[in-house]
């Protein structure tokens, strides 16, 4: 721990490097980043989203039994993928009550087609319910965002990632008195209490938002840094032992042509069950199905391990015998599966994630209050604040359109799964397109009136949009509030609480963004300048 | 509920650490403690935070148990910041309107 007594170094300090470079990386990609902590942190509940996003899946009272599932849907998979070199699919789970099933639609090596479909665990149908992309649109968004390839938009994250890292860092040696100041905040100080803010948020979920940053930019270092393995890997086998290593995705060999039936599927998920745990069986891949040179994996589910290394049973397709058990990797990939799992908390109970959620706001909340701060500081600078220079416009309208926006543009998200029509063609890809659409509105509406204004106007949009749409969800489908309360459907009545919940937020932070101008007016007062000038300097960070 | 033990004892556990700061002392009591109650304070805070720790340990192994306790005593750091704020705010009207 630094202390106050320590001897200031000539010139500017490292504190004060520290504090420009954070100010910097933190703006520069912040907006950015903002929208990947908040759909990010909305990601972690994305099969409840999903869910709620297919009012038509009725609730799933009880998990069923995923060995007969298992069967089920593999003969389902026989009519519906046959010829296919490969079969996978993610049993049902407390959090998700279909399945989805995957297969390669061409079975010449090096060319990746894949079909996929949601099917019913009772009927093993396809499911009936409205195209969407449901709560993975926040996921892959957070990530690879859209309307530009996947690895573009991985690479704009990873150099995000990488800023918000320095960022963490440089913050943590600015801010001089960590510990000291830990609990503390002054409360109606301008400045100040903006500064104490961002600390408090930042603080607070250290441990967390290192983690999440670091562990984000583990999930990706394939792609990153492809070097070191490209270096070390060199043959077509080592790369899909690699592979191996890294997934419970077994690699299709070669198809002997031979017709043999599949044995029994259940029968080895059960098997999988009595090792495991009656409700920790997660992936089912199947190779050849059909073929005499079929193999069937049985992948272990994901609860209550912090790892995210491969854990499967291998049978033989045909016979059912079982090939072998994988319950380990080497320490380099475990310790990749392990910074993965954090990422991704999939191994939570209900409360876990709900820890995860709250300090992932808060995590969003620091780089929302970081973002706000860089125009708080610099406008009692400003030499005429009515006609700020050209940077401050573009980051205080920026600021806008990406904080209060965003809330507005992913609440119209989920008014457009409600309100398109369920024949449209595209429908999925027309409930982004609205997001995107209202994300934009939004940036134009910031453009045009004063800030001030728009971000009153945005944050009471985004405040109407939320307290209606439970309304919306009553209106347009039969699980209203009180039918999900009877029904006992905790998914369902979760979505409409976390909606008024989050209504209150934006309808407080609105009413405080209107009630501020006196205070600002204040500041501006000439003869508060040296004020305002000394507790900049105590307050830079 | 098992996760409300170790969240219980994160907070007991910072808002004796809180309370063992000087600036908090004064906001909260008035007065700053004697040095041997902030000690006691101090030592008390940890134990609690170390007992958390324990408890989820011992329930969900060390990995989740880590990860458990960081979620835990992230938030319950909130929670008492919080309180510490909507404390000092009420407390400050109230001066004012005396």
């Amino acid at each position: 721990m630094k202390t106050k007594q320590e001897p200031r170094p000539a010139g500017r300090g490292i504190r004060q490097s520290m504090s420009d470079l954070h100010t910097w990386t933190g703006l520069l990609l912040g907006w950015i980043l903002y929208a990947m902590f908040l759909t990010g942190t909305v990601a972690y509940f994305k099969d409840e989203l999903s869910q709620w996003m297919r009012p038509e899946l009725p609730h799933q009272v009880q998990v069923p039994d995923r060995a007969v599932v298992a069967q089920r849907i593999a003969d389902e998979l026989g009519t519906l993928a046959s010829g296919s070199p490969q079969w996978g699919m993610r049993l049902p789970d407390a959090r998700n009550n279909s399945v989805q099933a995957f297969w390669r639609t061409s079975s010449t090596p090096g060319q990746r087609g894949f079909g996929e479909a949601n099917l019913d665990p009772s009927t093993g149908r396809k499911v009936t319910s409205r195209d969407t992309l449901g709560g993975d649109f926040f996921y892959r968004f957070h990530f690879q965002f859209h309307y530009m390839p996947a690895v573009w938009g991985r690479w704009i994250a990873g150099v995000a990632a990488m800023f918000m890292l320095v960022a963490i860092v440089s913050g943590v040696i600015t801010h001089k008195k960590i510990f000291a100041d830990f609990f503390t905040f002054r409360w109606g100080k301008g400045q100040r209490s903006w500064l104490d803010a961002h600390n408090a948020l930042s603080v607070f979920g250290l441990p967390f938002h290192a983690m999440i940053t670091y562990t984000g930019l583990v999930t990706l270092m394939a792609l990153y840094m492809p070097w070191g393995e490209q270096a070390a890997f060199k043959t077509q086998a080592e790369r899909q032992q690699l592979t191996a290593e890294l997934s419970a995705f077994i690699q299709p060999g070669r198809a002997t042509g031979e017709k043999v039936p599949l044995a029994s599927v259940e029968d080895m998920v059960w098997q999988a069950q009595e090792r495991w745990g009656r409700d920790n069986v997660g992936r089912v891949t199947i190779t050849h199905p059909g073929d005499a040179a079929a193999r069937v994996a049985v992948a272990r589910g994901e609860a209550g391990r912090v790892s995210m290394s491969p854990q499967y049973m291998e049978f033989e397709g045909a016979t059912g015998r079982l090939l072998g058990i994988r319950e380990g990797v080497g320490p380099a990939a475990e310790t990749r599966g392990v910074l993965y799992a954090l990422h991704l908390g999939r191994f939570s109970d209900t409360v876990t994630r709900w820890l995860y959620v709250l300090v992932s706001l808060s995590g969003t909340a620091m780089v929302g209050t970081g973002l706000v701060m860089w125009t708080v500081k610099r406008r009692q600078k400003l030499p005429d604040p009515d006609r700020p220079y050209v940077g401050f416009r573009v980051v205080e309208r920026l600021n806008v359109a990406s904080i209060a926006g965003l809330s507005v543009a992913m609440t119209a998200f989920l008014w457009a799964n409600r309100l398109l029509p369920q024949t449209l063609a595209e429908r999925a890809s027309w409930e982004v397109h609205m997001f995107f659409i209202v994300w934009a509105l939004a940036l134009v509406h910031a453009v045009l009136r004063p800030p001030r204004k728009a971000w009153v106007e945005q944050l009471w949009t985004a405040t109407a949009l939320l307290t209606l749409l439970p309304v919306l969800n009553a209106v347009t489908t039969q699980r209203s509030l009180w039918h999900s309360l009877a029904e006992g459907d905790w998914v369902f009545v979760g979505m409409d609480l976390m909606c008024w919940a989050l209504a209150v937020l934006h309808a407080v932070l609105a009413m405080r963004t209107a009630r501020h101008r006196p205070e600002l007016q204040s500041v501006r007062r000439p003869d508060r300048q040296p004020a305002s000038g000394v507790a900049l300097r105590e307050g830079e960070a | 509920m098992n996760h409300l033990l170790p969240f219980v004892l994160s907070l007991a556990g910072f808002t004796a650490l809180a309370l063992a700061m000087d600036r908090q002392q004064r906001d909260v009591i008035g007065r700053s403690l004697p040095r041997s109650v902030t000690r006691a304070l101090r030592i008390a805070g940890t134990c609690a935070l170390l007992l958390a720790l324990g408890v989820l340990v011992a329930w969900q192994g060390w990995g989740l148990g880590l990860v458990i306790f960081s979620g835990h005593t992230s938030l319950a750091a909130g929670v008492v910041h919080g309180s510490l704020i909507g404390y000092a705010r009420k407390y400050a009207r109230s001066t004012k309107h005396r």
